[in-house]
């Protein structure tokens, strides 16, 4: 049903208040491979290609492949299976559970890292990194795979059952090839979030391609190299989100339909039950738990907590006034982008939607950099001031509000927006009157995922934010990056309480929604 | 469509258009310092300058090298109007550069001649040595290295942990750069690869000695001691080796403070200078942050005497060597950084 668009109209011509502002954000969207070619050319070929190719490259591509490759298959088995086991069986307390498993998705992965760090020092390197990143990411399986196991068509379980398949041939056969939409979006998240990494990765001592380019930005001030470790890193974006067209490819065979999801019939896990309810009790516990009450413990006995009321409500206005001040900026960058998308397919529409998720797998580092360069260069006003720091959060954040405007978009019918046309309305009027009205929610939880990010933000933050303002996540960083683990825990909490608003509105959505989209 | 959705729409429009034309948080104080050095000994030394003089002081956080490149970079239009660092390094670049202003003879007065720029242009407000911080449960003090070179051997192999994005380590690198040569110091540099742990940062390092998880660690003596001064020397089980042989491993670096040739607010730099190379100021650093002030009047509170200190000769002006460059490329060809 939603599966294919069969209302689109090549013919018609783009309107010039649609072509300006997204011509006007493929530019901007295209500033950080500008820099990172004006960099390269500054230091010249030879001498790039001599960053390029040497050992420590190689050693920060095997250290960051690992690291992607073994979080992201990890994170997928768990996020899969305590999707499963609450969708599917009769583990009690589902909904709690539900709560529970993804309550780890706020909690920013650099502050879940210190928390573990400060208990246990040796976790430091590959290990502790692993660990560490595995339970921040796997909601990000758990979430869409649940979703779509809701939405499910009991029907063809039914079928397979009666064919004489059992349990576990029915979940490989039937199941999980229709799981693979949901499953490869999470996975493929997982996968360019290790690739931009920083904070989580500092703590425990791993070197990335993202760490690299903070040491060679912060110590040897060195854009030239900098940039080809960006140009290399780039590459693997590109590589990763490859694999993911490959394999969308290759599941287009099932079809995601969107049945009347029924009551599905629970399994009974009989003597694994318990079993089940302890492997739940032990990843919260590890996920969510040991953050959470680390942080309580620091809260309540560090040493260096001197509890700065005024500094930190400062950070907190700063932070939700930036995070929402970001979010709005990053909604109407899309709007534009996604109209186009789906109202005017065509080359340039593709090329403009596609941008800015090759833009957001880069570190945040590399936008502030790029945005520091122009802006001192052709915009001086404007540095070191809030309003670019707005522009850099939604740069990098995009494809998020993008992604969730797109899916309430294709389900809104063209024909009203046609009706009111004919009715003498000018377009923009039309988009203000009807269809914005229409895809609020999209809107929304497009809103809220911006939202959470910035956050968490540090690295584009450190570099853009104007002189003197700190956020809740400069603020821990720079009470951690010194150990002062007291001092940095009421940050850690307000962070992780205002992170949680969102992830609340958008698993609660998750509830009440049967759609795979969320 | 509903009225209310359309309201709530133009709010929307209404609180982004605000956010955007809105950026209070950008205000001018009177003085902007980019700050390379640690936090809490900085703020502290502004908190009582903005009490004596009512000049307000904004501060941004950051790494030296980073800070240093950045106003290369902003130009004539820096908004900065001093810049702190924890090495004299990025300070000697800029007067390289031509961007510093000439301080005012009550601040250069303040220090000795040899921890300041000849011409004026920079001040060191503070000094450090290089020293070895050592676990006593996993060594003891005849059992350490009596100079850095040593560390090349391979019966040091995981023994010692060392910070390579650390300034002072770099200020290492270039001294043996300068007194050994380059071949030399890349040989050095290998070693350490092969046989040292490397760690994020000085406290972390120190961390893990004090923990035991290394036996020792090359570090800045201030670390050490201001935990001491927290905690108590006694209660710690790790403690301080200074190798006493004129070795690279003692060297003495220096952090230091410049006014910005481009600074709008000159008149009340140089009182912020004249100000952190006070008896008063310095003591506030010192106290703070347990390095060597270089206003010898002040009270160290049971530091290792600095006259008792033995650095390496011929360390305190590196001359070609002084801009930190050639350590830096010596690390990337090494493949550290």
């Amino acid at each position: 049903m939603c599966s294919q668009v069969t209302y689109k109209n090549r013919t018609r011509p783009i309107p010039l208040g649609l072509m300006v502002p997204v011509i006007l954000l493929v530019l901007l969207t295209s500033l950080p491979l500008l820099y990172i070619i004006i960099r390269a050319q500054e230091a010249g070929w030879s001498h790039a290609m001599s960053l390029i190719f040497r050992a420590r490259v190689y050693q920060l591509l095997l250290n960051t492949l690992q690291l992607l490759a073994v979080v992201t298959v990890l994170s997928t088995l768990i996020g899969v299976t305590t999707a499963w086991l609450l969708e599917r069986t009769d583990v009690p307390k589902r909904k709690l559970w539900n709560a529970l498993v993804t309550l780890p998705f706020a909690v920013p992965a650099f502050i879940s890292s210190y928390s573990w760090i400060s208990l246990l020092p040796q976790l430091e390197g590959f290990g502790g990194a692993v660990l560490v990143l595995t339970l921040c990411n796997y909601p990000l399986v758990h979430l869409p795979v649940a979703a779509a196991l809701r939405g499910m068509d009991p029907a063809l379980e039914e079928t397979s059952r009666s064919l004489g398949f059992n349990r576990s041939q029915t979940f490989f056969k039937v199941i999980l090839p229709q799981l693979r939409p949901a499953l490869y979006g999470g996975a493929i998240l997982i996968a360019l979030h290790m690739l931009a990494e920083f904070g989580a990765l500092a703590f425990l001592n791993y070197e990335t391609f993202t760490t690299a380019i903070f040491d060679q930005y912060y110590v040897a001030f060195d854009g030239a190299s900098a940039a080809m470790l960006t140009l290399v890193l780039l590459l693997l974006c590109l590589m990763v989100i490859g694999l993911e067209l490959l394999l969308r490819g290759k599941a287009n065979y099932a079809i995601e339909r969107k049945g009347s999801p029924g009551m599905q019939q629970l399994i009974k896990l009989g003597w694994v039950k318990p079993l089940a309810v302890f492997a739940l009790l032990a990843l919260v516990t590890l996920a969510a738990g040991v953050p959470l009450g680390i942080i309580g413990f620091w809260l309540l006995n560090g040493t260096s907590s001197v509890f700065h009321g005024q500094e930190v409500w400062s950070a907190l206005i700063t932070t939700l006034s930036f995070g929402f001040g970001g979010a709005l900026l990053a909604i109407v960058f899309a709007l534009p982008l996604v109209f186009l998308a789906v109202r005017y397919q065509g080359r340039l529409s593709i090329m403009a939607e596609r941008l800015p998720y090759f833009i957001h797998s880069l570190p945040g580092l590399v936008i502030g950099l790029t945005l520091v360069f122009f802006a001192i260069r052709y915009a001086f006003p404007f540095y070191q001031t809030s309003p670019l720091l707005l522009i850099g959060y939604a740069m990098l954040y995009l494809p998020l509000a993008q992604s969730s405007i797109r899916a309430a978009l294709i389900q809104v019918s063209t024909q009203l927006e046609e009706m009111a046309r004919s009715l003498g309305k000018n377009a923009f009027s039309v988009f203000m009157r009807i269809t914005l009205p229409l895809i609020a929610p999209g809107v929304g939880a497009g809103l809220a995922l911006v939202f959470l990010q910035i956050m968490k933000e540090l690295t584009a933050t450190l570099l853009l934010r104007p002189t003197g303002v700190d956020t809740l996540a400069t603020k821990v960083w720079e009470h951690t990056a010194n150990a002062e683990y007291g001092a940095s825990a009421p940050y850690a909490a307000l962070l992780i309480l205002v992170s949680g608003l969102p992830v609340y509105l958008l698993t609660m959505r998750s509830f009440t929604r049967n759609t795979a989209h969320a | 469509m509903s009225n209310a959705r359309r309201r709530s729409l133009k709010l929307s429009t209404l609180a982004l258009s605000t956010m955007l034309l809105f950026s209070p948080l950008s205000a001018n104080a009177a003085l902007t310092i980019y700050n390379g050095q640690h936090k809490t000994a900085t703020l502290a030394l502004i908190d009582a300058f903005t009490e004596h003089t009512h000049i307000k002081v904004e501060t941004r956080q950051g790494s030296s090298n980073e800070l240093a490149h950045q106003i290369v970079e902003e130009g004539k239009r820096s908004p900065a109007d001093i810049i702190y660092t924890e090495e004299s390094t990025p300070l000697i670049m800029l007067a390289n550069q031509g961007l510093l202003a000439t301080l005012d003879d009550q601040a250069l007065n303040n220090i000795p001649a040899e921890y300041r720029d000849q011409k004026g242009q920079w001040v060191g407000l503070l000094a450090r040595s290089r020293v070895i911080a050592y676990n006593k449960d996993r060594t003891a003090t005849d059992k350490l290295p009596t100079s850095v070179y040593d560390l090349t051997d391979a019966k040091w192999k995981d023994q010692f942990a060392f910070v390579k994005t650390s300034g002072a380590f770099q200020k290492q690198l270039s001294a043996m750069i300068k007194l050994d040569g380059r071949e030399q110091a890349k040989a050095w540099l290998e070693g350490l690869q092969k046989n040292g742990k490397e760690y994020r940062n000085n406290k972390a390092a120190l961390d893990a000695v004090e923990r035991g998880d290394i036996p020792f660690a090359l570090i800045n003596n201030y670390y050490w001691d201001s935990m001491a001064r927290e905690q108590g020397a006694d209660k710690l089980k790790s403690g301080l080796y200074f190798m006493g042989t004129h070795d690279l491993g003692d060297l003495i670096t220096v952090s230091g403070a410049a006014i910005l040739k481009s600074s709008n607010n000159l008149d009340e730099a140089q009182q912020f200078m004249a100000f952190a190379t006070s008896e008063a100021g310095q003591q506030i650093l010192t106290d703070k942050s347990a390095q060597y002030p270089l206003n010898s009047k002040v009270d160290t509170h049971g530091l290792k005497p600095f006259s008792e200190l033995t650095p390496p000769n011929d360390t305190l002006d590196l001359g070609e060597y002084s801009d930190g460059k050639a350590a830096i490329e010596l690390l990337q060809e090494v493949g550290l950084l």
